[in-house]
């Protein structure tokens, strides 16, 4: 079987256009296992990683009804299309489905329909798009219920007979279930969302009627010959970007909750779990809360100004330029111009300042004090642009090496605090951020001192709606200190405008408003507003 | 004496033709034509699309005469009139049970149809019932966020229209000897002004029910929050006459 | 297309450098065969005539991966290239880089040029060019670009030329190499550590360069070089000893090198390679979506995208810059190269898709929140070039899904463009709008 696969390969990468997929195997289950596992014979595919195996013993199994040359290429044609049209990503995976929970409510439903789904548009793409052998492998298929529906849907949607009789669709309204499903435009990518709706209204009832009578027979269920669809398919940076996509594209708490919960058992498998907070290796289970803000904070970048290089040389020759009649010519090099004063020979030294060992350009560590009062938003309920910011600032910092610390803040004087020491682990700076009190609002600055004092350089990245009872005091504070400020309050009130009044004159602190998740990527960190001239220096 | 010789040509060439025309950017894909099958779900989906437009652009003209900057009251006279409008657009289209039942779910997709307004909807769908070519309709509504008002109106003899999912106010109201199902709740004025035929309500029912109602019945599986004046005809609550039974008055509470 | 076994001498000469002098790991594979990269282009370099950019830590193996292939190719003994060999640093001038004047005749009052060795060999290969300075790095690949090196007036024009740069990556010690000038390679390619294994061979195994040594045509080819001969004379001169080291490289290793006809020969045959039909229409959609702006025009480096434009899922929305016209040129050449080389008869997608990311990834300035998302991200290759490799596959993806009716739109443009009465067809990528406007141009 091997040689079949490479024989037909290059013709089928070619078909596809040229995926970048290894080439297939073959998986043979050796002889005494043959008798024991009927089971195995069930599925003809797997897909792990972009790796198809196909299964041996299913092809042989199938050998009787279609040549084993056409087995393979049809299980192959439909590994591919997975990979190459649908779902292509997790991203797409993770949207398919949770369109589908909307509809069906149960996790097992939704994952059933969603591979159905899936399994659809493969096929039907394969065979609008390439010449292929599918139609032939489905109508050699064994088939339960759902499968003849399906069968039957392939048969009025390309035209082919498959050798399901109309009388069997007459059945229980199948007939009904074939024609909506008919009607479904599944090669339409922009309208998968609101098809896969579709496709799980109508296909619902029998789904549930399968699982009863498999309940009630007290089997498993029926594996799907074609592969299942389940995390293998993805690596690790797949599931990321996947998880990342999906927050920004659904930019709902809950939502996202949802799915990742649904799929934890999946994910912890996969290996993905919260340790280091980078999201990956065994660990800690899935906080679906933090891994939301922590894969929406990746989208988005927020430059931090850094300290720049000191040059404190002198100045030196560095390069040679022509040097032209009328030009001064004592920077002449003797040598290179073969003792010669004439234009075209000449060359003369252009000279450069050098970098001595002054401070190394570098980002400072960074200090995050977050509001979590009553007023500010339960990031734990729904998208809160403070903690996203904060995120985005974390993000930042820690991408150039820095470390932060967090002061997560209600009534702090009654205690409503969280405190983190500076640090450059991600994940538990994230639960800090995630915290809410939901309590008053009132700032102990004595609690920022520690933080503050014995550090040369630091920067201060505060985000709040302003709405804070001791904010003379936050001004005075800030009046006093020389560290970058970048204060960032969520959307406009007195408040805010009050702060901004009494510090724009510091030219340490910069101040931007937050009304939506845009508006965070025109934040810059630690910037030093300057004024009129750029290298006028103010003598304290 | 003049020379016989022609005079000596320019070496240069005049430009050819050829150098004028502009250089064919596509030049590699003139032969080129598209193969492969068109599959018969094309023209399905491509048929379906085009009824859909139709149906929507229909609703969208009656939205136009007759909600006038998206306000509609509902009153005897506004809906008949919205009926007569709808009518008249769903007459030109030939649709399928299975169009309607889109045309519910795409008015709640606003990139689709920007405007729902439930009562015009509710007409809408109404006339599309009424004159499709099924006899049967069942509409499988239950994920639907909105409950539909004004569903089933003048629903005619011979036809039954079951609906799954909740509905609205005023459903069933005018039924003209049709039959009307509801597999979910129903809210308030449920059955008013019916002429004949039959409403089953699978779970419960608002207040007003039957109001005015002339003939016909209506059989709710659930409860009866309070029955309407009812000049004629029968009300059952899970199978228990209700009216013509004890109670008399109108809009009693259980 | 005819087989001469041309492609079979490529193949040795590739096989030879990597299992003997250049130990690496295979990094691509096309049409089920594996390669390295480094080798691979430099030999499509080598053979086309083109500029390569080679990065990568010091001490991998830049500069000598480089040296064996122009040695192989074009039969030049290792001594000469060494000895050809322009080295970046702050202080090079044009005289040691081009030529200087003959300092006898100077002194006469006479003007005359001694070209240097790196002028008149085909083969140029500088080392850390971007420890130059800018006006030596633009001087060096303004020469190289039309073949012609000037001084005091004197021109020399090269017939044949390829360049091979290296540069490390970015310390206190060297330049950025600006964008007009590193447009101006046609590929970049990172040399690697080959792994712990192989590079302990290495350092355990003798070296094998020797082989490609010989101190007598060494000597020979300095003697022709120096001559105070006109250059066009001289050609014919290097060419001769040339080819008589290549029967010295043919005894001594079975490599069969390649003499000037052949080489000639292997360019007429590249050449005659098209693209098939689904390569050109993919290529034509990476180029729209790497310059089209539905705002502005084009991508301009100098203006920001718009919040809420329809293309937000396309490359432009990703980059900043707009790609150059070189782009396309570099991508013909080394698909060209490679389908020659893996004796197809035209150039397929699998050929542009190995050979984009190396002729894209330094062309291209990606925004700072692709780079903040994707810097992180597990890779083999340097971010510039898993970038451009990330690009390929989504636009890959998007061909796939549309190919029939991109192709379709582009059939139908070809008719407009003729005359015909036909309307263009739509499509939601920005290769819809290109061919549009083409029309549009033309129709006016």
């Amino acid at each position: 079987m091997q040689s079949i696969i490479e024989e037909i390969w290059p013709k089928l990468r070619k078909k596809h256009l040229y995926p970048e997929i290894p080439m297939p195997r073959v998986r043979e289950t050796p002889e005494q296992e043959k008798s024991e596992s009927e089971e195995d014979e069930d599925v003809g595919l797997e897909m792990k990683q972009k790796q198809l195996t196909i299964n041996g013993a299913f092809v042989s199994q199938m050998k009787e009804k279609m040549p084993e040359k056409r087995v393979i290429e049809a299980l192959l044609d439909h590994g591919i299309t997975h990979y190459t049209f649908c779902p292509w990503d997790f991203h797409t995976h993770l949207r398919l489905y949770a369109a589908a929970k909307k509809v069906v409510g149960d996790k097992d439903l939704a994952k059933q329909v969603s591979n159905h789904f899936i399994d659809v548009i493969a096929d039907t793409h394969c065979v609008k798009k390439r010449f292929t052998e599918i139609p032939e492998l489905h109508r050699n298929l064994r088939k339960g219920d759902v499968e003849e529906v399906i069968a039957s849907l392939y048969q009025e949607i390309w035209g082919m007979d498959l050798g399901i009789a109309p009388s069997k669709m007459g059945v229980k309204g199948r007939a009904d279930i074939v024609r909506r499903l008919a009607r479904i435009p599944y090669l339409d990518r922009s309208r998968w969302g609101e098809s896969i709706q579709k496709f799980a209204r109508t296909l619902k009832p029998l789904l549930i009627q399968e699982q009863k009578e498999q309940g009630a027979q007290g089997g498993k269920g029926e594996r799907n010959p074609q592969g299942e669809h389940d995390l293998n398919h993805y690596s690790s940076e797949e599931i990321d970007q996947g998880l990342r996509d999906y927050a920004r594209q659904t930019m709902t708490l809950s939502e996202f909750k949802d799915v990742v919960e649904d799929f934890s058992d999946e994910l912890s498998g996969a290996g993905y779990g919260m340790e280091g907070g980078m999201g990956r290796g065994q660990g800690n289970p899935v906080d679906a809360d933090v891994l939301f803000y922590m894969k929406l904070a990746e989208n988005y970048s927020i430059p931090v100004k850094k300290f720049p290089l000191e040059e404190k040389g002198s100045l030196h020759p560095y390069s040679h330029c022509p040097w032209e009649i009328g030009a001064p010519y004592q920077d002449v090099d003797v040598w290179t111009s073969f003792g010669k004063i004439m234009p075209g020979i000449t060359q003369t030294w252009t000279k450069r300042e050098g970098k001595g060992r002054g401070k190394i350009e570098g980002t400072p560590d960074c200090l995050i004090v977050v509001d979590s009062s009553g007023s500010m938003i339960n990031p734990r309920k729904s998208l809160s642009y403070a903690v996203l910011g904060a995120a985005c600032a974390t993000n930042a910092y820690l991408h150039n090496n820095s470390k932060v610390a967090v002061y997560n803040f209600s009534d702090a004087p009654m205690g409503g605090k969280d405190i983190l020491n500076y640090t450059d682990r991600r994940e538990d700076i994230y639960r800090v951020l995630c915290k809410y009190f939901g309590g008053g609002t009132a700032l102990d600055l004595e609690d920022l001192m520690p933080f503050i004092q014995g550090k040369r350089k630091l920067d201060l990245f505060i985000i709040t709606d302003m709405k804070i009872t001791n904010l003379e005091a936050l001004i005075g504070f800030f009046g006093q200190i020389q560290n970058r400020v970048t204060a960032v309050h969520i959307g406009d009130n007195p408040y805010a405008a009050r702060f901004e009044k009494a510090v724009e004159r510091k030219k340490n602190i910069s101040i931007y408003t937050v009304k939506r998740t845009e508006d965070i990527p025109h934040i810059v960190l630690g910037k030093i507003r300057d004024y009129f001239n750029p290298t006028h220096t103010k003598k304290s | 004496m003049k020379s016989s010789t022609p005079p000596h040509k320019s070496s240069i060439l005049p430009p050819n033709n050829e150098n004028r025309i502009a250089k064919n950017p596509f030049e590699e894909f003139k032969t080129f034509t598209a193969s492969g099958p068109d599959l018969p779900l094309d023209q399905i989906v491509q048929s379906t699309e085009a009824v859909m437009d139709r149906i929507r652009c229909g609703y969208e003209k009656l939205l136009e005469e007759e909600a006038k900057e998206l306000v509609w009251m509902v009153q005897y006279n506004t809906i008949i009139k919205a009926y007569e409008v709808a009518e008249k657009y769903v007459k030109e289209i030939s649709y399928t049970a299975e169009d309607i039942e889109d045309f519910c779910f795409a008015l709640e997709n606003t990139q689709r149809i920007p405007y729902l307004i439930p009562g015009p909807a509710g007409i809408y769908l109404s006339a599309l019932c009424n004159y499709t070519n099924e006899e049967e309709i069942v509409l499988k509504l239950s994920e639907l966020k909105t409950e539909i008002n004004l569903v089933g109106f003048r629903l005619p003899k011979g036809k039954r229209l079951m609906i799954e999912g909740d509905t609205g106010d005023f459903t069933g109201i005018g039924l003209e000897g049709g039959e009307l199902v509801i597999d979910g709740n129903s809210k308030n004025w449920t059955g008013a002004g019916m002429r004949g035929g039959k409403i089953l309500i699978k779970k419960n029912i608002g207040l007003h029910t039957g109001e005015w109602m002339m003939g016909g019945e209506i059989y709710v599986g659930g409860r009866v929050r309070g029955l309407g004046n009812i000049v004629e005809g029968k009300v059952y609550e899970r199978e228990k006459l209700l009216y013509p039974g004890k109670v008399r008055y109108p809009n009693v509470y259980y | 297309m005819g087989k001469n076994g041309y492609q079979k001498q490529a193949m040795g000469i590739y096989r030879f450098i990597s299992e003997h002098l250049y130990f690496n790991r295979p990094d691509m594979v096309i049409k089920g065969e594996c390669f390295n990269s480094a080798i691979l282009l430099s030999l499509l370099t080598g053979l086309k005539k083109g500029k390569e950019l080679i990065i990568g830590e010091p001490g991998l193996g830049k500069t000598t991966s480089a040296e064996y292939v122009c040695s192989l190719i074009y039969q030049f003994p290792l001594g000469v290239i060494w000895g050809s060999e322009v080295s970046g640093h702050p202080e090079q001038t044009e005289e040691k880089i081009i030529g200087r004047p003959d300092l006898g005749k100077l002194n006469r009052g006479e003007e005359d040029v001694v070209w240097t060795n790196f002028s008149q060999i085909p083969v140029k290969i500088v080392d850390e060019i971007n420890r130059l300075p800018e006006t030596k790095q633009s001087m060096i690949l303004d020469g190289v670009d039309r073949g012609n090196w000037e001084y005091l007036n004197e021109m020399i024009i090269n017939e044949e030329y390829c360049l091979f740069a290296t540069a490390n990556y970015q310390d206190g010690g060297t330049n950025t190499i600006i964008a007009p000038l590193v447009d101006r390679f046609d590929v970049m390619v990172e040399s690697r550590h080959p792994g712990a294994n192989l590079s302990f061979l290495v350092g355990k195994d003798k070296r094998k360069d020797h082989i490609l040594r010989h101190p007598k045509y060494e000597k020979d080819l300095y003697h022709v070089l120096k001559s105070k001969v006109a250059y066009e004379k001289k050609t014919p001169k290097i060419e001769e000893v040339c080819n008589a080291y290549g029967e010295y490289l043919d005894e001594a290793t079975g490599i069969k090198s390649f003499q000037k006809q052949d080489r000639d020969q292997i360019r007429t045959e590249m050449e005659r390679l098209e693209f098939d039909l689904d390569a050109s229409a993919f290529t034509r959609m990476l180029l729209a979506e790497l310059s089209f702006c539905e705002w502005y025009g084009q991508k301009r480096i100098v203006e920001n995208c718009e919040e809420g434009c329809h293309y937000t899922g396309y490359l432009c929305r990703q980059i900043k810059n707009c790609a150059s016209n070189r782009l396309p040129s570099s991508i013909k050449q080394y698909a060209q190269g490679l389908a020659w080389l893996l004796e197809d008869a035209e150039i397929d997608i699998e050929h542009i898709s190995a050979v984009v990311p190396y002729a894209l990834g330094h062309r291209i300035q990606w925004k700072d929140e692709v780079l903040s998302q994707k810097e992180r991200s597990k890779r083999d290759d340097p971010i510039p070039i898993f970038l451009a490799k990330e690009a390929v596959k989504a636009v890959s993806q998007r061909y796939r899904e549309q190919s029939e009716h991109l192709k379709d739109a582009l059939a139908a443009g070809s008719k407009i463009f003729l005359g015909g009465d036909l309307e263009p067809l739509e499509g939601d990528h920005p290769i819809y709008v290109e061919v549009k406007k083409d029309i549009g141009a033309r129709r006016s």
